[in-house]
């Protein structure tokens, strides 16, 4: 009935599914038609189109867009040769390199050792050490700019205290300031990564080393660095991306300091209303960047990674005394040094301010008053977006989880693959490419909350699924097939059986989807418009016109909001943040 | 409810799980599928839940087809053999998780669930949760779950293979003495071939995705119907013999077998001149030095002797290079033979079978 195209998708449609071996198989015969499409099909339909709609037609957009001269509207290489060839663009370039090369480089320097220290030596109030060294990780990097202008910055107030006895400190403003805040935000993902594979090392590796006569050294050299070497690389290349995709703190503290991801957003300025020509050409050349590097995760890190479970995990070993004190020194250091800005902030937010002038000392409760009274708007704006994206997210997160992970096929296969585009495409990038898509045309969203809620989700909606499908997977299929044997249908078995026990999954996948949306700038200062100012852009701007006591204040809210829900998060489930990663 | 299977054929990609399978299961009829691990008997029973669709073939529930009827509406009740009891419901609702999918009455619920909770001796941990449970307890309200919605069919997935042995010998009787009590035509699926014999109406042996012999299980295990079975169902010593002649008067059949001659009792001359014969360990006897009947009388040398209390196992060196196991059972202590002593032994002529290879 019908050749092999038609029999290609109609294989789908009528036929039974057999869970346990993953495929589709079609009826004895072929000759009956379904009577009913089977509903994962359409949700299977409807996933890809959002994906199209939301990702690969956008970005598509501003390919196309950047092989046309903004002035001829021909095809031409004009832009991309105007980036190879002029000064300015190729040192827009090298400074990306530099700062994310750098800020990986000492993030592994010092999340190694961190991570070492932390498995296996023990260490007075180790559990807090470690709690606290992973917050800098949610807390957003322009707060992180600001509070480190805060205190270094022209007014700030370390370079105002030394002034006063006549040092003047180096400038915050450049790549310093900006590895600076990348490095003692983003290490922690080195940290979190190395100590996971250093725990997992079964001690019969590392005994049977020294049993064949290693030394420390050499069992270290030899068999505990090459098991964690594919961790190293991993947590490295994760800080590498973020930083290169970074747009707040560039734009802070870079100043003259000018990286790709900046650039592409004053470029989509400038040529607003015409041809994001050269706006395209670079978000192309940071998505190259970025998808490399995630192409060299999979492949580089992935594949080398040895899976082993620990069946005794390495021992816990204790120091004499002064080694104990050096290494929590380090260790405390550390982490006083990437938290204490905040607690900055957080000061700042009570303290009297007049512009950028910060009397610290003296305290006030007017900025605060004045956020929280008079100008509410963009807190609200802020929860009310990221409630509706992380709604939408939830959902469809749940869809797309029992897809891949029940339904598996070649439709669903390329789905799981497709669905984590999002995560490789700068902020800035996925925001110009989305404001050009629905600025004109049928659809029209660019200047309403809509467009906010699409990004926010499409962005954001990778975690909800990753952390969604490793829940399910847990749960046996079985329990699905009894409940569908006892004569529920298949669709209200997953909902009434499996979805229980998938709760807690599904309540971490959102809290983290919610909270980071929450903290999210680099789309949403490309796609908002005026009343639609959610917290972070009010911040960003009043950081920029050296406004820091409202900024304070809307930023300590902000931290607040992110850090109760995680809170909650860590006391319900334990094992959050690892999850995430 | 009797079940008819017609040729059905299940491959996933290029192995084909199951070849062409008939069966026909009587109603009230206990009968097993045995089988080596991955020769395809569980396949079969997905087939017949619903849960995989055949390529071909044809399932009917007493003349009803069932190809295109889903899994929801077949009234199976399948026992997994991991059990997949609902963790967060407990063993009452577990049990009533069928019924009230069937909107029956709350009243009628606690009735049903009384009773087969107490059937299956669970009535007092009907509030306990399955992670509360032992392995025995969560395989009876597995047990309950799919019987109480008297289902036309009860499809069982080695339920006991996750228990320990004499748990396992116990369960077994429990589970039979219910189905008879129900008459529920049952199909059970396990590799444990005691278990198969202990419980079954009907066997049938499965292999490669096709059935080697259906029977009972006397005919399986004395009359197997190729060497595969016949290894399968228990211990057996194959002897590749040469016919040399056959006496139709007396019906004796004379073979060679590494220069000594065995006689056989067989009803018509076989074709072949090169035979496989078979014999179970319990059917070659040790006996006295000096014994009268010489016929398929042997010695040989005990290369391993094992005791296990209520038999002795031989492996026996005898003929040219030809090692037998035979066994004893109810030893008397000074009966149990020592490695390297030299003994006589023999065998019926009625016993040694002739199987096809």
């Amino acid at each position: 009935m019908g050749g092999t195209f038609l029999s290609v998708i109609r294989r789908p449609l009528d036929g039974v599914f057999d869970p346990r071996s993953g495929l589709w198989t079609s009826s004895a015969g072929g000759k009956v038609f379904r009577r009913y499409l089977s509903i994962w099909n359409v949700v299977l339909l409807f996933a890809f189109a959002v994906l199209f709609y939301l990702v690969i037609y956008p970005m598509f957009s501003i390919f196309r867009a950047s092989f046309i001269s903004p002035e001829t509207n021909l095809v031409s290489l004009e832009s991309y040769q105007k980036i190879f060839r002029l000064p300015f663009y190729l040192r827009c370039l090298r400074n990306s390199l530099w700062v994310s090369g750098l800020a990986s480089l000492l993030s592994l320097l010092l999340g190694i050792p961190f991570a070492f220290f932390t498995s296996r030596f023990t260490l007075p109030g180790k559990s807090v050490i470690k709690t606290l060294a992973t917050l800098p990780l949610i807390l957003p990097t322009f707060i992180g700019a600001e509070a480190w202008i805060l205190l270094l910055g022209r007014n700030g107030l370390f370079t105002k205290l030394f002034q006063q006895i006549g040092i003047t400190l180096p400038t915050l403003y450049g790549w310093q300031g900006i590895v600076l805040v990348f490095t003692l935000q983003f290490f922690p993902f080195v940290f979190l990564i190395v100590s996971a594979a250093i725990v997992s090392i079964d001690s019969s590796l590392e005994e049977s080393a020294r049993n064949l006569g290693a030394n420390s050294w050499r069992v270290f050299r030899t068999v505990t660095l090459p098991i964690i070497t594919p961790s190293i690389f991993g947590g490295t290349l994760i800080v590498f991306y973020l930083s290169i995709e970074n747009f707040g703190v560039p734009t802070l503290i870079g100043e003259d300091y000018r990286v790709l991801a900046v650039q592409a957003y004053n470029e989509f300025i400038s040529e607003m209303g015409g041809n994001p020509s050269m706006a395209g050409a670079i978000s192309m050349i940071l998505v190259s960047i970025t998808l490399l590097v995630t192409v060299m995760q999979k492949y580089w890190v992935e594949r080398r990674s040895y899976a082993m479970s620990a069946l005794r995990p390495p021992e816990i070993r204790t120091l004499r005394p002064f080694p104990t004190l050096c290494i929590w020194f380090f260790c405390v250091s550390l982490v006083f040094l990437s938290l204490f800005p905040f607690l900055v902030v957080i000061i700042s937010s009570v303290t009297k301010t007049q512009g950028p002038v910060m009397y610290f000392g003296q305290f006030s409760l007017r900025n605060l008053a004045n956020a929280i009274q008079i100008a509410p708007r963009p807190i609200f704006n802020s929860f009310f977006l990221a409630t509706a994206a992380t709604l939408m997210g939830m959902i469809f997160g749940l869809g797309i989880s029992y897809l891949v992970v029940r339904r598996q096929g070649p439709g669903t296969y390329l789905l799981d693959i497709l669905i984590m585009l999002p995560l490789i495409i700068a902020g800035t990038v996925l925001g110009i490419a989305l404001a050009v898509t629905f600025n004109k045309g049928r659809i029209v969203l660019t200047g309403t909350w809509m467009i906010l809620v699409l990004a926010y989700f499409i962005r954001k909606v990778p975690f909800s699924i990753k952390t969604t499908s490793s829940v399910l997977q847990q749960i046996d299929i079985s329990i699905e097939e009894a409940s569908i044997n006892l004569g529920v249908p298949p669709l209200r078995s997953f909902l009434k059986v499996v979805v229980p026990l998938m709760l807690p999954g599904i309540m971490a996948g959102a809290i983290i989807m919610w909270v980071t949306t929450l903290a999210e700038l680099s789309s949403t200062i490309v796609l908002y418009y005026g009343p639609w100012t959610t917290m972070t852009v009010q911040i960003f701007q009043y950081i920029g016109s050296g406004d820091f006591g409202p900024a304070s204040a809307y930023a300590t809210i902000l931290i607040v909001s992110v850090l109760i829900p995680l809170f909650i998060l860590n006391r319900v489930l334990g094992k959050e943040l690892t999850a995430t990663l | 409810m009797e079940v008819k299977l017609k040729e059905i054929t299940k491959s996933f990609g290029s192995l084909k799980a199951v070849d062409r399978v008939s069966l026909l299961i009587e109603g009230g009829e206990f009968f097993t599928l045995l089988g080596p691990s991955g020769c395809g008997k569980t396949t079969l029973l997905r087939v017949i839940a619903g849960f995989t669709s055949p390529d071909t073939g044809e399932i009917y529930f007493k003349d009803q087809k069932m190809n295109h009827i889903p899994p929801h509406k077949r009234e199976t009740g399948m026992v997994f053999q991991n059990y997949a009891l609902f963790p967060q419901l407990d063993v009452f609702d577990n049990v009533a998780y069928g019924l009230r999918a069937r909107k029956l009455s709350k009243a009628d619920i606690q009735f049903r669930v009384s009773e087969i909770l107490k059937n299956v001796q669970l009535e007092n941990l009907a509030h306990r949760f399955p992670n509360q449970l032992s392995g025995g307890q969560q395989q009876r309200v597995a047990l309950a779950r799919a019987l109480v919605i008297r289902p036309k069919v009860l499809l069982m997935d080695e339920p006991l293979s996750n228990l320990d042995a004499k748990l396992r010998v116990n369960m077994r009787q429990e589970i039979r003495r219910i189905q008879k009590e129900l008459g529920i035509t049952t199909l059970y699926v396990t590799h444990d071939q005691e278990e198969a014999m202990a419980i079954s109406d009907r066997i049938t042996i499965f292999n490669a995705g096709q059935t080697q012999q259906i029977g009972t299980p006397t005919e399986i295990y004395f009359r197997p119907a190729n060497r595969f079975v016949a290894e399968f169902t228990g211990s057996s010593n194959l002897l590749e013999v040469n016919v040399i002649s056959y006496d139709p008067e007396k019906g004796l059949l004379q073979t060679e077998f590494q220069g000594d001659q065995i006689w056989i009792k067989s009803f018509n001359k076989p074709g072949d001149k090169a035979l496989t014969v078979m014999l179970r360990p319990e059917w070659i006897k040790i006996v006295e030095t000096g014994y009268e009947d010489k016929t398929n009388l042997f010695h040989g040398e005990v290369v391993s002797s094992t005791f296990v209390g209520f038999m002795v196992k031989y492996q026996v060196n005898a003929f040219r290079d030809k090692l037998l196991t035979i066994e004893v059972q109810d030893p008397r202590g000074y009966e149990v033979k020592r490695e390297g002593e030299k003994i006589p032994f023999r065998f019926d002529v009625e016993r040694p079978l002739i199987i096809e290879s």
